[in-house]
């Protein structure tokens, strides 16, 4: 597909139907120790999150460190694998993707086979299985597995499971990442143009030649020169290093850019221009961001939605202006007292919250955040309150949600 | 906290700073004609991106340069003594003592391999004269003025067995054990998140009024900077370009990098289409451009600015600006904050 008519389909989106689902998103890691390298324990790292981000949209992932939101973006990736959860990118689930064979196959049979198989056992008809089903994406597998495939299971899983190499592939295509250290995040070995240009070489979007004339282009477009294609990384500043960063994840003209931390190792007149730049290109490709930051001031300038994430749980998720407006969960209060305003006549009242974030290798009962809440009651350190729709669109996992005002 | 300056005689008052740093490529100019002053139980501020010489500014105070570092001129008295040519092993009793520091990092400021107790209690036994047991009894008593919960269990412990927010929490407590009448700090809340930030902000206040020190408060944050400071130093590339009470400063910018730098960064209170650009990069440092040093990244820049290097002056009470063309500058703040309000 040529450079254009990539982007005129991602113009032509219609911003009504997700781009991106993420669905009881968990990912553990183990902790070992001992002589045997035992597993000893789990860090949760993310532990049931799920969200969308809809067509040329930014969603902003703000939290602070060790809250998983990294972790969310790694997954989505999958840069690391999942522990459970689905990812459905452009209404194909991508989950089973990059899992070994077998695991895959277990996922299949698992998420698909037999839990269609039980459903229809119950319901007795396909019709009526089909319609007991809420998600809509399940609704359109279902008709997969029992229209196209008969209620075949190993037929459904033969398809599902070719060609994974070519799925895999077209994946990496759409979604692509911008690190947070524009040090360790370029090979200081290769020239930039071979920075810029590898990828598409690799997924064989252009001959050698056009690669290096696209890598010029881009080098152009996040403001830099082409005279700059021979360098090496080490011969650029932060700020000059993050747009070479910005230029190699743009090179395959992806669908989603997960921007991780993308200005924060940065000066601020440097952050400025980056966000400045995204802002652009997020006009000229059409682009769709997951924009992972702890600065809720960043978050605010990019942002079309924002999700708080607090020890691995999306605690708060709404648009940016209903958030700024009426913030619900007292921990998306606090954050926003906490941060220093610069106006010196604007000196806020602040909420200031006791104690540290709890480990995730052990996180609190009931409301993770029940331990620094000002107004947690009895039922918080009990019940995990579940992430809710307050208002249209507005979601809140809190038991007391709206009660703390700034 | 205290705006009354006008009779008081400065705590510290630094002249016309220069440190340069020898290195292989050539010399750097990295401090290059500070003046400010500090006044008893106020906050300064240094504010500026990173080289711009703000902590070079604060090691050459305290005369904790490398070998490669020299002060190469200026002056800097300090509680009637001068600095500069004090002996050094008088020096070591004046650190730590009468001014102390604290880092950004705390981890790595902090030693791994003694316990936090040691560490509070190694500074308290050098400046103070104690025994052991009544060292460990005011490192104790230090760590529990900072709001370290079980003070008692805390201080056997070492620095990796602490949070970040804890670790410059002892920080603190180490560099105010010795009840210093400066402070130094440096970016002490950068590493942290901004829930710590604002712990460790808050707690930084109620010590300034309970011991009534002077602190230097250096960062890039200019909203740490609008929260707790009394006056402020804009640096750029080793220059003060103004220096201002802080309120004076955010309503009344002088400086087109202080202004620039104040409309660059992103509000939490406010919504802005686009972010100020100031265009470029920060110049290099072995080769700063001649003139004004900001003249290659100013939108209001002339010939004469590429020549001649503006002086500090005077622009309003107790308001100085280092830049030729006040009136450009002021022309188009006046245009964007009508534009504002329109």
């Amino acid at each position: 597909m040529t450079e254009d008519k990539r982007t005129e389909l991602k113009m032509g989106r219609d911003r009504s139907k997700p781009l991106l689902q993420v669905e009881n998103l968990v990912k553990y890691f183990p902790v070992r120790a001992g002589v045997f390298r035992r597993v000893v324990d789990y860090v949760r790292a993310v532990d049931d999150v799920s969200f969308e981000i809809y067509p040329r949209e930014t969603l902003g992932l703000v939290g602070e460190s060790g809250c998983g939101k990294t972790t969310v973006g790694m997954t989505l990736l999958r840069l690391h694998e999942t522990t459970s959860g689905r990812i459905i990118v452009e209404g194909k689930d991508t989950t089973y993707y990059f899992m070994p064979f077998f695991r895959a196959r277990k996922y299949l049979k698992e998420t698909y086979v037999n839990r269609f198989d039980d459903l229809k056992e119950k319901a007795g008809s396909t019709d009526s299985a089909i319609k007991s089903l809420e998600n809509e994406f399940d609704k359109k597998m279902v008709r997969q597995y029992f229209e196209k495939h008969n209620g075949s299971g190993s037929d459904f899983m033969k398809e599902m499971l070719s060609k994974r190499e070519d799925k895999r592939k077209a994946f990496r295509r759409e979604a692509q990442f911008i690190f947070q250290d524009p040090y360790s995040s370029l090979n200081p070995r290769m020239r930039v143009k071979n920075i810029i240009s590898e990828a598409a070489i690799i997924h064989k979007q252009a001959t050698r030649k056009e690669a290096l004339k696209k890598a010029a282009d881009l080098l152009k477009t996040v403001g830099l020169s082409t005279e700059h294609m021979s360098r090496f990384p080490h011969e650029f500043s932060g700020g000059q290093r993050q747009r070479i960063g910005i230029a190699r994840a743009l090179v395959l003209n992806p669908d989603i850019i997960i921007a991780d931390e993308a200005v924060s190792a940065l000066d601020v007149s440097i952050q400025a221009q980056v966000l400045n730049i995204l802002n652009d290109l997020q006009e000229q490709f059409g682009l769709t961001f997951l924009f992972i930051a702890h600065d809720l001031s960043v978050i605010r300038h990019v942002s079309d939605r924002i999700a708080v994430m607090y020890l691995g749980k999306i605690v708060e998720l709404a648009s940016k202006d209903e958030l700024f407006a009426k913030p619900m969960h007292p921990y998306t209060v606090s954050l926003m007292s906490a941060i220093p305003i610069p106006d010196p006549e604007k000196k806020s009242k602040r909420i200031v919250l006791k104690g540290d974030v709890p480990s995730p290798i052990n996180p609190p009962s009931g409301c993770r955040f029940h331990t620094r809440c000002p107004i947690a009651k009895e039922i918080c350190s009990k019940e995990e309150p579940p992430l809710v729709e307050i208002e249209d669109g507005h979601k809140v996992a809190c038991h007391f949600a709206g009660e703390m005002k700034r | 906290m205290n705006n009354n300056n006008n009779h008081k005689k400065p705590l510290l008052s630094v002249k016309d700073l220069r440190t340069y740093f020898h290195t292989e490529d050539g010399i750097v100019k990295a401090v290059d004609g500070v003046s400010f002053e500090v006044y008893p139980g106020e906050t300064l501020g240094i504010v500026g991106e990173s080289g711009c010489g703000k902590s070079v500014t604060a090691l050459s105070i305290m005369r904790l340069l490398d070998e490669k570092g020299e002060i190469a001129g200026g002056e800097i008295e300090f509680d009637n003594m001068n600095v500069l040519s004090i002996p050094e092993n008088k020096m070591r009793k004046l650190r730590g003592n009468e001014m102390a520091m604290i880092f950004q990092e705390p981890m790595t400021a902090l030693n791994p391999v003694y316990t936090v107790g040691d560490q509070i209690m190694e500074a308290i036994l050098l400046h103070q004269d104690v025994n052991e047991k009544k060292a460990r009894e005011l490192a104790v008593d230090m760590l529990q003025r900072v709001g370290i919960p079980e003070p008692g269990k805390r201080v056997d412990e070492y620095p990796h067995e602490l949070s970040g927010g804890m670790r410059q929490r002892a920080m603190i407590a180490m560099s105010l054990s010795c009840n210093p009448k400066l402070l130094f700090a440096d970016e002490p809340t950068t590493a942290l998140d901004v829930t710590i930030q604002a712990q460790i902000l808050e707690l930084m206040k109620e010590l300034q009024n309970e011991y009534g020190m002077s602190i230097i408060m250096i960062t890039h944050d200019l909203g740490v900077i609008a929260e707790v400071t009394d006056r402020v130093v804009v640096m750029y590339a080793g220059k003060v370009v103004e220096y201002a009470d802080v309120n004076t400063l955010f309503k009344e910018p002088r400086h087109p990098y202080s202004w620039g730098l104040m409309n660059a960064i992103p509000r939490l209170d406010e919504e802005k289409e686009k972010l100020y650009n100031i265009p470029g990069i920060v110049p290099n440092p072995l080769d700063f451009p001649e003139g004004c040093r900001f003249s290659t990244r100013c939108p209001h820049a002339t010939d004469k600015c590429k020549t001649e290097e503006p002086p500090l002056e005077e622009v309003g009470e107790k308001h100085f600006a280092a830049c030729w063309h006040i009136d450009k500058l002021l022309e188009e703040i006046k245009r964007v904050r009508e534009g504002e309000s329109a």
